[in-house]
């Protein structure tokens, strides 16, 4: 639990959430077909490698730059929460075997899609890893109900013809 | 078939779980920095795995197009970007916000390179989408 409130979104949250989206439909088009000619593994492998290149270049330029940010909190972040990169490394590997599956893409995305919205729910409910504690509200639901929605028609209708 | 579906399923949550651990970083450190670690300690991880498991990197890798190198960056802007917005707007809004802008930009960039789409449905889809994301801008 922290002190800090999370807000409604505002438009600058809107715009780099969605944007941020759209960037992830680019990556996944680009780690597919590394993944094509080299495989799941080496796919995710390779992304992680020119990922971690690119944060370091960044980090130095803006380190030449300027003084680095003051933290939102004070004191070390724990051990644990360093290890969201290894979720993120299974994700990869799970749903590269699921998609060869009966399930296909579309199983695939839909199901990814229902953890992630159910995880997310219990994580604002409860405030889960050290993260606000944020009240889910009428509006949350319809925003839930809608945009889920408005994503399964797309998923197991719209894909395809 | 049900252990796929778990799968599916997990990947999923694992999703979530990632963007809440790398906002949580990002509250002591930095976004930036958040993204650098999720993606050095994921390398390391797959690095291990990829030595135990053999075949990390098949023959024919050295033949894909020069730009599969930059799906990686294109990921630590993405990682750099939940792990500000996680802690601002919660972890459903960030979920809901991030799954909308890749269902619509996959839609347009289906339409752009002439992929096969029952254009009714996506268009009802991304109209769905649409409402639901003005929904989270609501004031109270």
């Amino acid at each position: 639990m922290s002190s800090i409130p999370a807000q409604r979104p505002k438009p600058l949250h809107l715009l780099a959430a969605f944007a941020s989206g759209g960037l992830l439909t680019f990556a996944v088009f680009i780690n597919a077909e590394a993944g094509r000619y080299g495989g799941a593994l080496y796919s995710s492998w390779l992304a992680h490698g020119t990922g971690t290149l690119a944060a370091i270049l960044v980090l130095a330029l803006l380190r030449l730059r300027q003084r680095p940010a003051e933290p939102s909190v004070s004191g070390k972040a724990p051990l644990w929460a360093y290890l969201g990169g290894i979720s993120g490394a299974a994700t990869v590997m799970l749903t590269s075997t699921s998609v060869n599956t009966p399930l296909a893409l579309a199983g695939t995305l839909a199901l990814g899609l229902a953890g992630q919205v159910a995880f997310s729910l219990a994580a604002d409910q409860w405030g889960l890893f050290g993260l606000p504690r944020r009240r889910l509200t009428g509006r949350d639901a319809g925003a839930v109900v809608l945009i889920v929605a408005g994503s399964l028609l797309i998923i197991f209708l719209g894909m395809g013809s | 078939m049900t252990l796929f579906i778990a799968y599916a399923l997990i990947a999923g949550v694992l999703v979530g779980l990632s963007r809440q651990l790398n906002g949580r970083l990002a509250m002591s450190t930095s976004p930036l920095i958040a993204s650098f670690w999720n993606h050095i300690v994921g390398f390391v991880f797959l690095t291990v795995l990829g030595l135990v498991l053999g075949n990390l990197i098949l023959p024919g890798a050295a033949d894909a197009p020069w730009w599969v190198y930059l799906g990686g960056p294109l990921g630590v802007i993405f990682v750099t970007a939940g792990s500000w917005l996680i802690p601002r707007i919660g972890a459903v809004n960030s979920a809901l916000l991030v799954i909308g802008g890749q269902m619509v930009s996959g839609v347009l960039f289906d339409l752009a390179r002439g992929a096969p789409m029952t254009f009714w449905a996506s268009a009802l889809g991304v109209t769905l989408i649409l409402a639901g994301v003005a929904l989270t801008q609501r004031s109270r």
